[in-house]
């Protein structure tokens, strides 16, 4: 005879004011509040994080560095692994570049443009082609087939691995567990943050800008391999599995055909995120266009950063293009083999005629040097745009008030704030948007940053996220607004926002440093820039996509534009607004670190100083600690619900 | 031939003694924790629906159930929404693993089968027709059409040669090439019945194939299905909701509530002598004249004059179709079976049927059972074929004034 449980008792909502959740989540937090910070403040006094709480991990880390250094031939974990792994990716990057090098440009732009226009029709063949042309014309070639080669192969890697790794959380429930933190967390953090722990193994060279490329590119393989089988129809999964088919026969003939738009759009977004990464990669040695930007931007030469930075948005929007078209075209009936044998037939043959003719080199002659001309552009710029113009000032003077006006004074005003109350901040806004166990999540990484001992240059940090923050979501915001009420604005602005969303951050700092020439105020620009697109897209779709039902029931209400807006459209509209503010921040942040290289100081700076001087222990302490401010800063602004996606969201 | 052969097989061997192709007993599927001690323990068991959740924790979507599925039969399950109908026909297969009872098919137990005899079971002896089709997107009609054969292993030329023909025989010629997205719902669920008719299975089971469709396509597809029973005498395990569905398809039906089969029993029985208030109440609206057979309301001739004269009908004709008679010939019909007169009906007879004052009177028993399979249909779907010595036209489904 089996027990019979006792029903179970209902829990009663209390009554009064603390019927409301935020009520209570602040009353709760304001009694650990006055219990914790008298003990905090007598205990160590002072606005900075006390020193007491710190552990110094730079010593250590030093040691570990001195360590791997040292016996990196020796040990038999590098002989027989990393080694391996090292001169693998070596050899294969270096097959891929003597292979397009082989083709010639005649050869590469040929089978770009068929493939192309296989995929994705005319139009995009034709845009291929241009993009590779456009390359070789701006005498930039080479070093687009050496960022290519390194790309093939770290998208080939990331592809596999990904989808692998999806594979395994798509099958298993318990994998599932696993990964989706782990994947979710690494997809906010700042690309600078997977710099350091490669170099430690790899050294600074090209294995390690692939394989930093790798761990950055394959999440988004992994999280929509397993997003796109576990999003199966789960009726036909069940009718198939009514036909009697083994587990392997379910997989290879229904879950995996039916997640091919999810793996293509995981292939697009590895992708544009290697690229991105292979782009900031330069930074440890991964050379070909992104290493031209960053030698360019060390010597603030313009033109020359601006030669290399086309081609990368080229590639970039050429590689989107073509990849999402192929995603699109899914499900229309198949192209036959025989053309694309055509296409290789006339491929192979473009290639050998080139080869013959000996158009392997981009040929000498046909430069065209933007450098000079977009230099002379800038030293005219600095001559009378960055300040003097009457009335509206300069460039130059907008970034020194926009420093000292709202940087500085946030900045210190941040390192004013006693260090409890900046815990006691981010628990409680993480608590209000999120849940407690968010706001756990936040405040031990905020207190990780203090224990790092990197308290300061973090707030520094933290302050120029908050302003390109705030900058970002007030335009974004109104942008947004306008773009979901007005079609034609939005028609307008389509192409803008696509074009930007694909650029990598890196290119970002090209224009702001032309523009406002270096410091922490071009950092904040260029973040704002990298963000905007992201914020504007989410608010106008989501105020788009708010019940039709409920607007027609407003409008028959009488309700004006105005009132629409603020009593239907927005509030209805607010976990898609929370989920913009969540990206902004994110996509912020990794903009701000990189503008380290330009002159924005704090933790950025600290991660290329390291990198530069091989102080890898700084670096590595600032690279845990962005980890840190990132994951504090996700946590955050994370609404309960997060979108799947990150890109084009 | 088709339908005379089957309406003598039913007048020789009738549905009830053929062998059963499914025998379900006791069968449970309970969800949430513990869910085994559910049917094991008859306290338990005995509970309703949200007594039951509020002790246990538990959900019975199948409490208790048995019934057989007979060889030829279209056996309907119907109930709202919620009833547990759909996790009963997949736990025939185990797409839904039972949590207590057994079920057979030809005698061998299910719940006893391995892995591959479970696949067997799936891949040649039944196949099942889904709500929402359940289609891969990604192949072609024909294609979808041949994945069960290709799942069997089949050769691609065979088994394409294969589904091509089922796919002309339901009606989708032309279209082998299409791809699920670019087809309507109809022709996609024709898709679906042709997947589940190439492999050639023993049974066939359906949940709720036609909800998804517009009512008109639903009409066509229903008679679709009563087209491939008449010629191919499949069994058939029918789901619905819809209780026209039912009583249109049924040789009989399992009226399912809560999890439990209310009342098993033919068409005819259903409406005629529900078995409490609830099936009353699901088929107070249904035209009785159409569903109850003249058996219910004929009575014992007065002479010999009476069961000498007046047009004849047989004893499984509607109601509905004895009144035209009777209206035509202005007298008293004659139930007529084998030359032999069972019993006569008048006006007054027919109309106490109508207007439902006839319900004590309703004679459910074995008699009602052994009515022929197909005479209690709803509707035009068998009437072409129907023998009416009293009119040869089809019998109309009009009101009587």
């Amino acid at each position: 005879m089996a027990t019979i449980t006792a029903p179970a008792a209902r829990k009663t909502a209390p009554p009064g004011i603390l019927a409301r959740p935020a009520a209570r989540k602040l009353l709760a937090l304001a009694v650990l509040a006055a219990i914790l910070t008298p003990v905090a403040v007598t205990q160590w006094p002072g606005t900075a994080w006390p020193t007491a709480l710190t552990v110094d991990v730079s010593a250590p880390l030093g040691r570990a560095s001195d360590w791997i250094i040292d016996n990196r031939d020796s040990h038999p974990l590098f002989l027989y692994f990393f080694g391996h792994v090292s001169n693998a990716v070596v050899v294969a990057v270096r097959a891929v570049y003597l292979a397009l090098l082989a083709v010639g440009w005649a050869g590469v732009t040929a089978i770009g443009a068929l493939v192309a226009w296989r995929v994705a029709g005319v139009r995009l063949a034709t845009g291929t082609a241009a993009a590779f042309l456009a390359c070789g014309l701006l005498g930039m070639w080479v070093p687009t087939m050496q960022t290519l080669a390194l790309m093939v192969v770290a998208v080939l890697a990331s592809v596999a691995v990904g989808a692998l790794l999806g594979l395994a959380a798509g099958l298993s429930d318990r994998m599932d567990r696993v990964l989706r933190p782990v994947l979710d967390t690494m997809q906010v953090l700042p690309a600078f943050a997977y710099l350091l722990p490669v170099v430690l193994v790899f050294g600074i060279g090209v294995p390690a800008a692939v394989l930093a490329t790798v761990v950055y590119a394959a999440p988004p393989m992994a999280r929509l391999t397993s997003l796109g089988l576990r999003g199966a129809d789960k009726e036909v999964l069940e009718a198939v599995e009514s036909l009697g088919t083994t587990a392997r026969q379910r997989l290879l003939t229904a879950r995996i055909p039916l997640a091919r738009k999810e793996l293509l759009l995981g292939v697009n977004q590895t992708i544009m995120m290697a690229l991105s990464m292979a782009v900031i990669a330069s930074v440890i040695g991964a050379g070909g266009l992104g290493d031209r930007v960053y030698q360019a931007l060390a010597s603030v030469d313009v033109g020359a950063a601006l030669a290399a930075g086309i081609p990368i948005v080229l590639l970039a929007v050429v590689l989107d293009r073509v990849t999402s078209a192929a995603g699109e075209r899914l499900g229309e009936a198949g192209t036959s083999p025989v053309t694309w044998l055509y296409a290789l037939v006339v491929a192979a043959a473009v290639a050998l005629a080139g080869r013959l003719a000996g158009f392997l080199d981009w040929p000498d002659g046909w430069g065209l040097n933007i450098a000079e001309p977009v230099n002379r552009a800038v030293d005219w710029m600095t001559a009378h745009l960055y300040s003097g113009v009457p009335v509206v000032g300069g460039t130059a003077d907008w970034a020194a008030h926009f420093t000292s006006g709202v940087l500085n004074p946030l900045r210190d005003g941040l390192q004013w704030l006693p260090w409890w109350s900046v815990l006691l901040i981010v628990a409680a806004l993480a608590w209000l948007i999120g849940t407690w166990r968010t706001a756990l999540t936040a405040v031990l990484a905020m207190a990780a940053i203090g224990v790092l001992g990197v308290w300061k240059p973090s707030l520094d940090t933290l302050s120029q996220v908050l302003a390109a923050v705030a900058v970002t979501l007030a335009v974004g915001f109104a942008t947004g607004v306008a773009a979901a009420r007005s079609d034609r604005f939005e028609r307008l602005l389509r192409p803008v926002l696509d074009v930007f969303q694909t650029m990598p951050q890196f290119v970002y700092l090209i224009p702001v440093v032309a523009l406002f020439g270096v410091g922490r105020a071009p950092a904040v620009a260029a973040a704002v820039v990298y963000a905007l697109p992201a914020v504007v897209r989410i608010t106008a779709q989501g105020l788009r996509q708010v019940d039709p039902a409920a607007m027609e029931s407003a409008r028959s209400l009488g309700a004006t534009g105005g009132q629409q807006l603020r009593q239907v459209q927005l509030p209805l509209a607010r976990p898609a607004l929370l989920l913009a503010v969540n990206q902004g921040v994110v996509l912020v942040l990794a903009v701000v670190i990189i503008g380290g290289l330009v002159g924005g100081g704090a933790l950025g700076y600290q991660v290329v100083f390291g990198l530069a001087q091989g102080d890898l222990a700084t670096g590595l302490v600032a690279g845990a600690a962005i980890v840190c401010l990132g994951l504090m800063l996700d946590r955050v602004t994370q609404p309960t619900e997060r979108r799947t996606t990150r890109k084009g969201a | 031939m088709n339908t005379t052969a089957k309406d003598t097989a039913a007048a020789t061997d009738t549905v009830a003694e053929r062998p059963p192709v499914f025998s379900v007993d006791g069968l449970w599927k309970v969800f949430g924790p513990k869910a085994a001690r559910v049917p094991a323990d008859p306290g338990l068991a005995a509970l309703g629906p949200a007594e039951l959740r509020s002790r246990t924790g538990c959900t019975a979507a199948v409490a208790d159930v048995s019934f057989d599925v007979r060889q030829g039969e279209v056996f309907v399950v119907m109930g709202l929404s919620g009833s547990g109908k759909s996790t009963l026909v997949r736990c025939l297969t185990r797409l839904v693993e039972p949590t207590a009872g057994s079920i057979t098919i030809d005698g061998e137990d299910v719940r006893a089968m391995d892995r591959s005899r479970l696949r067997a079971l799936r891949r040649h002896r039944a196949a099942m027709v889904f709500q929402h089709f359940g289609l891969l997107p990604h192949r072609t009609v024909l294609d979808n059409v041949a994945y069960g054969l290709e799942v069997q292993g089949m050769g691609r030329a065979a088994r394409r040669e294969r589904a091509a023909a089922v796919v002309a025989k339901v009606g989708l010629e032309g279209l082998e090439q299409r791809r699920p997205g670019q087809l309507s719902g109809g022709q996609r669920q024709r898709v679906g019945l042709a997947r589940a008719l190439a492999v050639d299975p023993e049974v066939l089971l359906f949940d709720e194939p036609f909800s998804a469709l517009d009512p008109l396509i639903r009409r066509d597809m229903q008679e679709e299905v009563v087209r491939l029973h008449r010629e191919e005498g499949r069994t058939m395990v029918f789901i619905t909701h819809d209780l026209q569905e039912a009583l249109r398809l049924g040789d009989r039906i399992a009226l399912m509530r809560d999890g439990r089969v209310v009342q098993l029993g033919t068409p005819e029985e259903i409406v005629g002598s529900p078995a409490d208030d609830y099936v009353r109440e699901f088929v107070r609206d249904v035209p009785r004249e159409q569903v109850l057979t003249v058996r219910t309301a004929m009575r014992p001739a007065a002479d010999a004059d009476e069961a000498g004269t007046g047009p004849a009908i047989r004893p499984g004709a509607t109601v509905s179709e004895a009144i035209e008679a009777v209206a035509r010939a202005g007298s008293a019909a004659r139930v007529m079976d084998e030359g032999r007169c069972l019993g006569v009906v008048d006006a007054t007879d027919l109309l106490s049927v109508v207007a439902g004052t006839a319900d004590g009177a309703a004679p459910a028993g074995p008699a009602a059972v052994r009515r022929t399979a197909g005479a209690a249909r709803l509707g035009a779907a068998a009437t072409g074929e129907r023998r009416a010595p009293a009119d040869p036209r089809p019998a109309t489904t009009e009101e009587p004034a």
